[in-house]
């Protein structure tokens, strides 16, 4: 166990390092370079060369990737001239409303997605199984921004329940203060997480009541629904808890596309907005940032499994 | 075991008219729905279990052995529905009764064993609450008593330190021990009948034998009966009271187990036995041709007509093909209509036992006044022959193995020789982490087979048998060691060089389905070794397979088809056939029978002489089953933990076993001899095989010897003639008969192939 | 060496298939079997022949229905299907609707294979070095992937969309250049397992090379898999596509694609014009679902133990 938590905290130090690197050669293959991205397509060549020098971008690439990562160390992404603001102050302004959405939306997922799973498993090859396979392949076939737009059409204008936009708050309180515009996104978002993650219930749990064990449990004589629930669902929901790991890019690249189509004031939309007006700095800030957030989600998940499954946990310490 | 318990075993069937059956089948259908089409898997079953018996179910796959344990648990697989008959159990058919009702009777009445016991148990739960887990559903019991009642029982298991062990998840512990808890799991709520579903199928023979012992006693401790079903008709002889014999979803006979083994009466019956290996194993180490069951079991899926076994019966007539046989009545039951004569001389004469006296194998005695072979008697013996031992040990110098056997037979030179091979494996895998252990899977081992010779190795599962195999045939490298080929050192060869030596030596699979490509057909895997090997043009190649798939048995046919379309023994002629194409002088078989039933075994292993015999072929035979490798091999190397503890001539090996781990796996391997099994106390290993990662010092199987001394914490070198040993305290000397004459302890079977096989 | 007294010892059961096949002809390829199974799986036909519908719809409508997708017609605006002989009616710059469906088709399908393919032929390449070589350069290699799969892949695209000036080409290119990584995992998955096959192993003890081991036995196993994930990489990219054109990435007009056409709807949906969101939005649907159906079918139908009984 111990042996298994280093391994892995030096994986993900490596992928992160990678990522900056990533990060860093994107910079560089830009037009012009970082100096055209700072300062953007009106700078002259000599503004260019003067931040070129300043920044020490006219240095070999090895002591620059040094510089770079110094100033990402101490926090400093940059400076975004269209925004008048620093990227990382313009990123933690976002980054936690763009965690409530994702939160939620997972949070839903979860609790909609496992049971259907199950049913799913339990009464698999019989309609219940056909009707939700149909729609989680349907889901998954439709591109967010429809969805969401149904969802719009729906619920503000044919039957107007719920306000078409995202709550515009400037803080997480703020944004949370008003539920009620909160329910689109976080479902439009939930729905495609539902379509994947009951699709991976359904197969971990199909797998597991094939399993030898599941028919000891029937042999001592217990009730299906203890077969199922006390036996099998725990075995069948430890690897989904990797899934939410391996879910966040996914999810993170919903999270752009359902905060632009609500005007969500989260990284999604800065991000969106960014890529509009070619705000490079914002846009390598936020992709390292979520870069580096689904790194660490991923690191959680797989900690967090190895710590609930016996079977894991006691590797080392077994004989 | 008690003495009452004995006579029931031996005499007739129990009289028991009296009481009423615990459990009674009565023409039972059960059908599976598979993807293309229904297969009934029972068709007509009548059984009976008495209170307090042992009733073995006895049958080869697909006979519906394990079909019927499920349809009785009404635990069948999806798809799986009993359609006819009745289940009564305590006078009550389980049918008719409402589904909680029978939930109830199977978890509290009835338990039940499975056969894998590493995948049998929940892996994310505690032991504790797994085993307690029935009496708190059906008995409604607080979680402290559980788990009191879970110690108890586990204790009753003969579990050690059971306290402990309710918290242990499955993974923490041994398959055997796994097995207990099963065991403990199935008898937690005392039930009236115990199902065992080959419970010991999956374990070593050794640890085999400890679980039957202790079925054996909690039935007796428990009073209930016991449903024992299994393929190994030696696991039956010596356990049940009864035994029921199945093929292709029926029962065709079923007597008391004695008489079942003394007489059988279904031609289908008979021919089992023949077929087993201890059967052709003559007292003077000569080996009987292996009577083998042509053909295959029926299709299930189709309607059939007449006996089942009538395709491929000796003694079938027009009759047997269209008349519907039923059960006979009376205490000796069978389903055959022209049955072996009840007076016949017993067709086990030819299954003499394994006894060393002059019994030629000639009249055949009752079974009950058999000798017990030798072993039985070898506890006394051995404590008398350690110190004779000693001195022989002491006084001949250390016989390297290449000198030992150049005196047996100076004629031919080995074709493989192992001197001191060594092979270790990191522990975890790790890229960086040398430092976390090695795995010693192979200890320095060294033997020698010769041309047209069978070398057996045999072992239990993590011994090192299946390594040496694939060092041998150079797909791992050693760690330290060589391996001589011919007369060449494997290690030194390179490229072309090497690439010619696969030529001399081939590998046969144990699942030659996993070992074929599946996307190949059999002409392209046929034609593999000669395309690589870049043996003659197209059309010789075509030509040489042909050869090979008439010197395998097999039709042209079968060039077409895909691996996936063959049954499991037409594979292993395929993957046999493979082997041959390079006309190697050495296969290495894999347990290369371990996956087939007893009939189709038997023709694999006939097959497998004839061509030694034709071809002047080197077999070393890699099996863990005792009984196989002693019909196979002329000489056995026996090995534990990654070390050859004993090596010589096969009929000494068995029969005058030297190393007590030989001996205590000899015991351990139970005979189709009925009351041979009582007879036997013998060596019994307790405890667990000790994990090769941080192997014991000196002689590995000292943790675990019933005469370790502090002597044997120094490592005892291969000693000995022709019949070496690696053992402080020998159990016996080495015979007279092995050491003076080369010609007695070498089979004769050398002399002949070994020329031809020089080519 | 002689056959002949081991060609009388044959058991008689020989080569004969087991019994309840030997009705069945003897010559089957495996490509046929293939393709039986694939049939029998009504699904996967339902796929097929809707993918067949669309890209004929696409590609070959045009030849027998012309409209002007190139010149802007202002007094043709948000026509009502039906109206003016515009089956679909017409969009905000006066472009018949159906016939743009046509053209908007034919990019999205073309990048959506073409960024598919790419993706699945740098993946299958990448995946099966760090298979076969092993050890370090595996470790690094895999790391690789780790990395830029931990960067959300819109944000990545968006990214070099932002760069760079959207085309046909481009977009293929760049969607194919990060899409890979999943089909490396996959293959170099796929290559540990075979590599560690029996019958890998088998053919080293006759003698064979790695080389061969790739050739015979590995690449034909590998290649259902890879084909499999194929059809899914083409409905991803065909998302991708249609999610870069939401975010406004998309390929500039008078080109068209579904993904563009839907977004530019979406803008309509207020203003009551449902023909210009729903048929590209079901269009995107059902192309999606016709690749993810193919995909089960040919998944099933490489699956050879699914052909054991």
């Amino acid at each position: 166990m111990v042996r298994y938590l280093i391994t892995r905290l030096g994986q993900a130090l490596v992928v992160v390092l990678l990522v900056t690197v990533i990060a860093f050669l994107i910079l560089h293959l830009l037009p012009g370079g970082a100096a055209r991205a700072t300062l953007g397509k009106e700078a002259t060549l000599e503004q260019l060369a003067a931040f070129n020098h300043e920044m020490g971008y006219d240095r070999p690439w090895i002591q620059q990737y040094g510089m770079f990562m110094q100033r990402l160390l101490q926090g400093d992404l940059g400076y975004s001239y269209q925004l008048n603001q620093s990227v990382s102050e313009a990123i933690m302004q976002r980054l936690p409303k763009t965690m409530v959405l994702s939160l939620l939306s997972t949070l839903l997922a979860i609790v909609v997605a496992i049971p259907l799973g199950v049913i799913q498993a339990v009464r698999r090859n019989r309609w219940p199984d056909y009707v939700i396979t149909s729609l989680s392949l349907l889901a998954y076939a439709t591109p967010i921004f429809f969805l969401g737009l149904m969802l719009i059409i729906l619920f503000s204008q044919v039957w107007p329940v719920l306000p078409p936009e995202a709550p515009q708050g400037f803080t997480v309180a703020e944004v949370l203060s008003d539920p009620a515009g909160l329910v689109l996104p976080t479902v439009t978002l939930a729905i495609v997480t539902i379509a994947v993650y009951s699709r991976y219930v359904r197969s971990s749990m199909v797998d597991n009541l094939n399993e030898n064990y599941v028919r000891t449990a029937r042999s001592k004589g217990l009730s299906e629904r203890r077969v199922v629930l006390r036996h099998t669902l725990r075995n069948g929901l430890f690897p989904v808890i990797t899934l939410l790991g391996m879910y966040l890019p996914a999810l993170f690249s919903g999270a752009l596309v359902v905060e632009s189509l609500f005007n969500y004031p989260g990284m999604g939309q800065l991000f969106w907005q960014a890529a509009l007006k070619r705000d490079f700095p914002i846009l390598l800030g936020v992709t390292l940032i979520i870069s580096i957030a689904t790194v660490v989600g991923a690191l959680l998940a797989d900690l967090l499994y190895a710590a609930v499954d016996p079977r894991v946990r006691l590797r080392r310490s077994a004989s | 075991m008690t003495a009452s318990n004995e006579l029931t075993r031996l005499g007739p069937a129990p009289d028991q008219s009296g009481t009423q059956p615990l459990l009674e089948l009565r023409d039972l259908d059960t059908d599976i729905a598979l993807r293309r089409g229904t297969v009934h898997a029972l068709d007509g079953v009548d059984l009976q279990v008495m209170p307090g018996e042992t009733l073995g179910v006895v049958g080869e796959s697909g006979s519906g052995k394990t079909m019927t344990a499920l349809s009785i648990m009404g635990l069948l697989p999806p798809g799986g529905r009993v359609t006819g008959g009745e289940i009564r159990f305590e006078g009550r058919d389980l049918r008719s009764l409402p589904a909680d009702e029978v939930r109830r009777i199977r978890g509290v009445r009835m338990g039940m064993v499975f056969q894998d016991p590493l995948t049998s148990l929940n892996p994310t739960m505690r032991i504790g609450f797994q085993v307690a887990e029935p009496l708190r559903v059906h008995q409604g019991v607080g979680k402290a008593e559980a788990r009191e009642r879970a110690i108890e029982i586990l204790r009753r298991v003969g579990m050690p330190r059971p306290e402990r062990i309710v918290d242990n998840y499955p993974h923490e512990l041994s398959g055997g021990m796994r097995q207990r808890v099963a065991i403990a799991m199935a008898l937690v709520c005392s039930p009236r009948l115990l199902i065992a579903d080959e419970p010991t199928t999956a374990l070593d023979v050794t640890t085999q034998r400890q679980i039957l012992e202790l079925i054996d006693d909690l039935k007796d401790e428990f009073g209930m009966a016991v449903i024992l079903v299994t393929h190994d008709l030696g696991v039956i002889a010596g356990r049940a009271d009864r035994v029921a014999v199945m093929y292709a979803g029926r029962v065709v006979e079923t007597a008391a187990t004695g008489e079942l083994f003394r007489s059988p009466r279904h031609r289908y019956t008979e021919a089992l036995m023949e077929a087993l290996p201890e059967s052709a194993i003559r007292d003077d180490g000569a080996h009987a041709r292996l009577y083998s069951i042509p053909g295959l079991p029926p299709d299930l899926s189709q309607p059939l007509t007449g006996c089942r076994f009538a395709p491929r019966c000796r003694y079938v007539t027009a009759e047997c093909r269209t008349t519907e046989v039923t059960l006979s009545t009376g205490p000796h039951q069978h389903a055959c209509l022209h049955p072996v004569p009840a007076t016949a001389p017993a067709p086990l004469a030819r299954t003499a036992p394994a006894a060393p006296s002059a019994d030629a194998g000639g009249t055949p005695p009752a079974a009950d006044d058999r000798t017990a072979p030798a072993s039985a008697a070898e506890p006394v013996a051995a404590s008398a022959a350690k110190a004779v031992a000693a001195e022989p040990t002491a006084a001949e110098p250390a016989v390297a193995p290449a000198a030992g056997s150049a005196v047996a037979e100076p004629a031919a030179a080995p074709i493989l020789s192992v001197r001191g091979l060594v092979k270790n494996y990191p522990a975890g895998g790790g890229l960086w982490r040398r430092s976390a252990g090695q795995v010693s899977a192979v200890a320095g081992v060294s033997f020698e087979v010769r041309p047209g010779e069978t070398f057996g190795l045999v072992g239990e599962s993590g011994c090192g048998k299946s390594t040496i195999g694939r060092l041998v045939v150079g797909l791992e490298t050693p760690t330290a060691g060589q391996i001589v080929l011919d007369g060449t050192d494997i290690a030194t060869l390179r490229g072309r060089e090497r690439r010619r030596m696969h030529r001399q030596v081939q590998l046969m699979f144990q699942d030659s389905y996993a070992a074929m490509n599946p996307r190949m057909r059999v002409d392209a895997i046929l034609a593999e070794p000669l395309e690589i090997q870049q043996v003659g043009n197209a059309a010789a190649r075509r030509a040489r397979i042909a050869t090979l798939l008439d010197q395998v048995g097999l039709s042209r046919r079968a060039l077409e088809r895909y691996p996936h379309e063959f049954s499991g023994g037409q594979l292993q002629r395929i993957g046999l056939a493979r082997s041959l194409a390079l006309q190697p002088r050495l296969i290495v078989g894999d347990e290369p029978v371990s996956a087939l039933d007893v009939s189709i075994q038997a023709q694999v292993l006939n097959l497998m002489r004839d061509l030694q015999q034709e071809l002047g072929l080197a077999y070393v035979f890699i099996s863990h089953d005792l009984s196989v490798v002693d019909y196979m091999a002329d000489r056995i190397g026996v090995m534990y933990l990654g070390k050859l503890v004993e090596v010589g001539p096969a009929r000494e090996v068995v029969r005058a076993a030297r190393h007590p781990y030989t001996q205590a796996l000899i015991d351990a391997v139970p005979t189709v001899t009925p009351n041979a099994e009582a007879a036997r106390s013998g060596i019994a290993i307790r405890g667990e095989l000790p994990s090769a990662l941080n192997p014991p010092t000196g002689c590995r199987f000292r943790t675990r010897c019933p005469f370790a001394q502090e002597i044997c914490e120094t490592e005892p070198p291969l000693t000995g003639g022709v019949h070496q040993v690696a053992c402080h305290f020998p159990l016996r000397p080495e015979s007279t008969a092995s050491t003076a004459g080369s010609a007695d302890g070498v089979p004769a079977v050398n002399a002949v192939p070994s020329a031809e096989a020089a080519r | 060496m002689t056959t002949l007294s081991t060609a009388a010892n044959a058991q008689p059961d020989t080569g004969a298939p087991t019994p309840g096949e030997a009705a069945e002809a003897p010559l089957r390829g495996m490509w046929r079997q293939g393709l039986i199974v694939f049939c029998e799986n009504r699904l996967a036909l339902v796929g097929l022949g809707l993918f067949v519908l669309l890209a004929g719809f696409c590609f070959l409508g045009p030849l027998f229905y012309h409209t002007d997708q190139v010149h802007t017609d202002l007094t043709q605006v948000h026509l009502a299907p039906g109206e003016q002989g515009h089956p679909l009616g017409t969009d905000g710059v006066g472009y018949d609707q159906l016939g743009r469906m046509m053209l908007g088709g034919q990019t999205s399908i073309v990048v959506g294979l073409a960024a598919g393919l790419l993706a699945t032929a740098l993946g299958t390449i990448w995946g099966a070095v760090a298979g076969f070589v092993g050890g370090w350069v595996d470790a690094a290699m895999m790391r690789v992937v780790d990395a830029m799969m931990s960067i959300p892949s819109l944000f990545l695209f968006m990214l070099l969309a932002a760069i760079v000036t959207p085309s046909v080409p481009m977009l293929i290119l760049i969607i194919g250049a990060f899409a890979w990584l999943g089909p490396a995992r996959l293959v170099r998955g796929e290559a540990l397992t075979l590599r560690s096959r029996e019958y890998v192993q088998a053919m080293r003890a006759m003698g064979g090379t790695g080389a061969r081991a790739v050739r015979r036995h590995i690449v034909p196993n590998a290649i259902g898999t890879v084909i499999v994930n194929a059809t899914f990489q083409v409905a991803d990219a065909i998302l991708y596509v249609a999610y870069l054109s939401f975010l406004g990435l998309g390929v500039p007009p008078p080109a068209a694609n579904w993904g563009g056409m839907l977004s530019d709807g979406l803008a309509d949906a207020y203003s009551g014009h449902w023909w210009l969101l729903y048929p590209p939005g079901i269009a995107i649907i059902l192309i999606v679902l016709a690749c993810n159906f193919i995909g089960d079918g040919l998944r099933d139908a490489f699956e050879v133990r699914l052909r054991r009984r």
